[in-house]
């Protein structure tokens, strides 16, 4: 008796042995899952991380890290602002902060910035500062980027492990770490308003999508639509892109309502993260209470009443009321709306985005239609930057399509509106990237599937339609994730469309602006012509001394530059920058009364040279490049020729020479492709002074030394004098025959007057 | 590698044998495996290099990769008509930017008719057309043993002999001669998953080499053979098949390019693989010949 005990207890034993083996086992499977695929999220993290600090290689030569383009200088002087003067110094006490430096004489009233951006760089700031590191704000702010780039990362795989697993998790993070147009945006020194942006909308989608899931706790729920409104109003504050994921979430939700999917869950937590998120964003200054009643904005309450309604109309009520009930509702907000439109308190959306949504717009604006970004894509566009993975993304459509659960449907809209919008201006691929990337993820995912189910279970492969499968071995499994396998490397490492090399490294493997001297080259030094003329105004110069250039150079002027500049990518006074191409355009006797307005002390123009062979291969000639003014002295035709009448009415210039646009100032040699200017043309002060830094150039000892030759006669300005001419003692090789000079001209008022009145 | 081949890959009766002896099929990968391979190695060593930043061997490489996974899934779950017609598109995208960027010639010129000039609509609508029918096509013809890797091989090398760029497609060739001499011993099936490949890849080199004109002439069999069962499809509703009596095959009917040769004529399974394979090489030296003219 006593032995069977024991046997029966050592029989027992044996089993809770086995059980606790076989948990371990269970254990050590699991985990060895979830190692691999954490260290593949770590490793596209790290990925993500490094490509997006590729361009420090031009900035180690100075020892610290710049800003990318024009505007992220603009941020950063608020962050700066801020770290000195408090976060809340540009805005409060108002009218808050007016930088004096920028737009003179009428400053730049930054109290209307978004704060998103600056205040997370000034907390981080903070926050790193606390802990002892003694690190250049600026540096700081370049560095910014790339750690909330991989961050964005970093949340889209929990979005993708939401929608379908970890693995739809890992490739949607690879392809967003690898999308070269959110790469662009969210590397080194690219301290820019995309980046809450991309910030606000991730945590917005991953933080809704959760709340208005009915498996949750309403707890839980709650909590998530809390956090999904501090997203979504940390998006409008920090990208007027906004009005996307606003509306974006209206029409989801729409369209659930359509497809009766109505829950309580969903009107909680759509009230909750509307009502929170306009509340906060409303508080500040720039957006204010009209944003609420913009006609972008409007569409939220619309649906509020509709989902209301909606709750109504669940309660066992008779068929008379509930037909009473919709008709009261509809019309009460389809003539609500009506009425504030016919009173004029709707606000109509910026222009900007007007624009977005019907491109034809844009084409009638010269000032919007000269910046790059804002252009349309071109399918050819598209599919260079995204290569086959189109492919992928429409499989993935595919799969979203069958099963079309809140969350695809979201996906599903985000996709289709974000394509819509990436193809009408280029900027905007920056939102379509994260669309990509979870339905190109859902798509290679989708199609796998079956193909791993192949390979892990025996030859015979069980489906819904058996009639339709076939008896195919295992090798057929893993033939398919092959080639799978080998269409992304190819996409991914080997890009077929960019000749061979990867998409993403001739994205991100190229110097900033300022540090490759604004030339779209990517040399093994930096090119320092821009960083001395800075350098120059910084140690020369007072800082109310007023420079003229064209808008594109206010940011580095006003900021690093620390002069006072008349125009910049803010584009807050378009008359103003009419006045500076008429500046421009005009001959010098016309143009110096106008500087003399602006108290102009310089003018500033950037000019880049070719430098070629002579037709007898004797000499080497320098001629205009492209990148510079001369390049852009165009724009500055159209839009100040634009408006010519107000010129001509304001006496600042005869009829007989007043212009229209860049024809007026020569024709395109039919035979070889340059510009020929006419008299018109030579006479223009731009000319001028951009061919006399040419000049100056072909007289320094490093051209002289091999023997540079100006392409034509050049006659010296007679009102504007050299101050500083940087990039003119370059070896002519020095950059593979481009030369950048950055030309500085002080004004000769005294001579101007002296001679006028005699 | 046959022994191997018969236990790695799937088999598939062969019916035109006595006994439907079990074949091993899909064998088509290979090819795509060693093409794509192949390739990247043209790529590296720069024989061809990148024009116009395109690079030529790693278009090539997608197209056939792309067209090497459609008949994967073909040959798995057989792919609806809808799906085979216009999932080709696809992989004209890439042959789309590489003409575009690489400023190949926008028009055929054709005997008779003179320049055709497309210009846009060379890119958006003649090059899709052109990688559909081919690759679909080619698909259609095949069922015999031999029939779908011989035929295409000849189109291939006619198009080869005319280009400059052959080498691209030197080890593919041998690759796909290799598949084709087992093939037409009826000891492999290359499957959809090659038959599919090796349309792509007819389709996307004659595109890359701007030899539009041979290779529709060439393709030409194909396309009648491709109309001839399209339409009693859909005009009677009834497919092509050959009847195999044991020793010889025999139709009743000329519903397609195989039903037409054995039409009331009895003709060993060989016999018709070559009676074929010289209609398509006929086109193919009228088209090299007409270039050279």
């Amino acid at each position: 008796m006593l032995i069977h005990c024991m046997l029966e207890e050592e029989i027992l034993s044996n089993e809770r042995l086995n059980k606790i083996l076989k948990s371990f086992g269970g254990l050590r499977n699991a985990s060895r899952a979830s190692v691999i695929c954490y260290s593949a999220l770590l490793l596209i993290l790290v990925i993500a991380f490094t490509v997006r600090l590729l361009p420090i290689r031009w900035e180690i030569p100075s020892g610290t890290m710049r800003l990318n383009e024009f505007d992220p200088y603009y941020q950063f002087s608020l962050t700066n602002q801020m770290v000195e003067n408090g976060l809340l110094s540009p805005y409060y006490p108002e009218p808050g902060w007016r930088n004096e430096q920028l737009w003179y004489p009428d400053g730049l009233d930054m109290s209307r910035s978004l704060p998103s951006l600056p205040m997370t760089a000034a907390v981080l700031y903070g926050v790193v500062s606390f802990f002892g590191a003694n690190i250049d704000l600026m540096a700081f702010c370049a560095l910014l980027p790339a750690v909330l780039g991989t961050f964005a990362c970093l949340i889209i795989y929990f979005i993708g492990k939401d929608i379908g697993g970890k693995t739809i998790g890992l490739f949607s993070a690879l392809f967003l770490a690898l999308s070269p147009s959110f790469l662009q945006r969210s590397s080194l020194g690219f301290f820019d308003s995309e980046l809450p942006g991309m910030i606000g909308l991730l945590l917005f989608i991953f933080m809704f999508l959760r709340s208005i899931d009915s498996k949750r706790t309403l707890f839980s729920s709650i909590l998530y639509s809390l956090a999904a409104a501090g997203s979504i109003a940390y998006f409008i504050l920090g990208w007027g892109a906004a009005y996307f994921l606003v509306n974006l979430t209206v029409l989801f939700v729409f369209i659930l309502l359509l497809l009766k999917r109505y829950s309580q869950r969903l009107l909680i937590s759509y009230s909750i993260t509307f009502g929170l998120a306009l509340f906060i964003a409303t508080k500040w200054p720039y957006v204010s209470l009209d944003y609420m009643i913009s006609s972008a904005i409007l569409p939220v309450a619309a649906l509020f009443v509709l989902l209301c309604l909606a709750e109504l109309l669940r309660y066992n009520i008779n068929q008379k009321t509930k037909i009473y009930l919709t008709i009261a509702a509809v019309s009460i907000t389809v003539g609500a709306i009506i009425i504030m439109w016919q009173l004029g308190y709707m606000e109509g959306i910026a222009g900007k985005f007007l624009t977005v949504l019907d491109p034809r717009i844009r084409s009638d604006s010269p000032l919007i239609e000269s910046v790059a970004e804002h252009r349309i894509s071109s399918w050819g566009f598209i599919y260079y930057e995204l290569g086959l993975g189109v492919m992928f993304f429409l499989t993935g459509i595919y799969f979203t399509l069958r099963n079309p659960t809140n969350r695809n449907v979201f996906l599903l809209i985000f996709g289709a509106t974000s394509l819509y919008f990436a193809s009408s201006m280029v900027r905007l691929l920056v939102i379509f990237a994260p669309a990509f990337a979870l339905l190109a993820a859902k798509g290679i995912i989708g199609l796998l599937k079956p193909f791993f189910a192949l390979l892990k279970e025996s030859s015979l492969t069980t489906g819904k339609s058996k009639r339709r499968l076939r008896r195919v071995g295992k090798e057929y499994g893993g033939g398919a994730i092959a080639l799978i396998f080998m269409l992304l490397v190819l996409n991914l490492s080997f890009t077929p469309q960019n000749g061979g090399i990867p998409r993403a490294i001739t994205q991100a493997y190229s110097p900033i602006t300022i540090s490759s001297g604004s030339l779209p080259i990517a040399p093994n030094e930096p090119v320092n012509e821009w960083l001395d003329m800075l350098n120059y105004t910084n140690s020369n110069l007072q800082s109310t001394d007023v420079v003229c250039a064209w808008w594109d150079y206010g940011y580095w002027l006003g900021i690093p530059g620390n002069v006072t500049s008349l125009a910049d990518n803010a584009t807050v006074n378009t008359t103003k920058i009419e006045n500076i191409g008429f500046i421009f355009m005009a001959p010098e006797d016309q143009s110096i009364p106008i500087l003399a307005q602006y108290d102009a002390k310089y003018i500033l123009v950037f000019h880049t040279v070719f430098i070629g062979v002579s037709q007898d291969q004797a000499n080497y000639i320098a001629s205009p490049g492209i990148w510079g003014d001369e390049g852009k002295w165009s724009w500055m035709a159209s839009i100040s020729g634009a408006n010519r009448d107000r010129f001509i009415q304001n006496g600042w210039i005869d009829e007989s020479i007043m212009w229209t646009d860049e024809n007026d100032f020569g024709s395109v040699d039919t035979n070889t492709g340059t510009w020929i200017w006419n008299t018109a043309g030579r006479d223009s002060t731009i000319y001028k002074l951009m061919s006399w830094a040419r000049q100056l150039y072909t007289e320094s000892d490093a051209a002289q030394e091999v023997g540079v030759l100006p392409d034509e006669i050049i006659i010296e300005p007679t009102y504007f004098k050299p101050a500083f001419i940087s990039g003119v003692n370059i070896s002519p090789f020095e950059y593979g025959g481009v030369i950048p000079l950055v030309a500085l001209y002080e004004i000769d008022y005294e001579s101007y007057y002296n001679a006028t009145s005699t | 590698m046959i022994v191997e081949g018969k236990k790695l890959f799937p088999r598939r009766p062969d019916q035109h044998k006595v006994g439907k002896p079990l074949i091993p099929n899909g064998l088509g990968v290979i090819y795509v495996l060693f093409t794509t391979i192949y390739l990247f190695f043209v790529y590296f060593t720069g024989i061809v290099g990148p024009s116009n930043n395109v690079s030529a061997p790693l278009t090539l490489a997608v197209c056939i990769l792309f067209g090497g996974f459609m008949g994967l899934l073909d040959d798995w779950i057989d792919l609806k008509w809808r799906f085979k017609a216009f999932m080709p598109l696809i992989a004209a995208l890439p042959l789309i930017y590489f003409a575009a960027e690489s400023g190949l010639r926008t028009s055929i010129s054709l005997p008779l008719l003179g320049v055709l000039q497309f210009s846009e609509a060379y890119y958006f609508l003649i090059i899709p057309l052109i990688v559909m029918i081919v690759t679909n096509t080619v698909n259609q013809l095949g069922g015999l043993n031999g029939l779908e890797t011989i035929c295409p091989s000849i189109i291939l090398i006619g198009l080869m002999i005319l280009s400059s760029s052959y080498i691209l497609m030197i080890v593919p060739l041998l690759v796909w001669l290799i598949l084709a001499g087992f093939n037409f011993q009826g000891k492999i099936f290359v499957g959809n998953t090659g038959s599919f490949a090796i349309g792509m890849t007819i389709a996307s080199f004659a595109i890359i080499t701007d030899l539009k004109l041979s290779l529709i002439i060439s393709i030409l069999p194909y396309v009648f053979n491709s109309v001839l069962i399209l339409l009693t499809i859909f005009l009677i509703r009834k497919r092509a098949s050959v009847i195999f009596n044991g020793k010889k095959l025999y139709s009743e009917h000329k519903r397609s390019l195989v039903t037409l040769v054995t039409y009331r004529r009895y003709l060993t399974e060989r016999q018709v693989v070559i009676i074929i394979s010289l209609i398509v090489a006929s086109f193919t030296i009228f088209s090299t010949l007409l270039d050279f003219i």
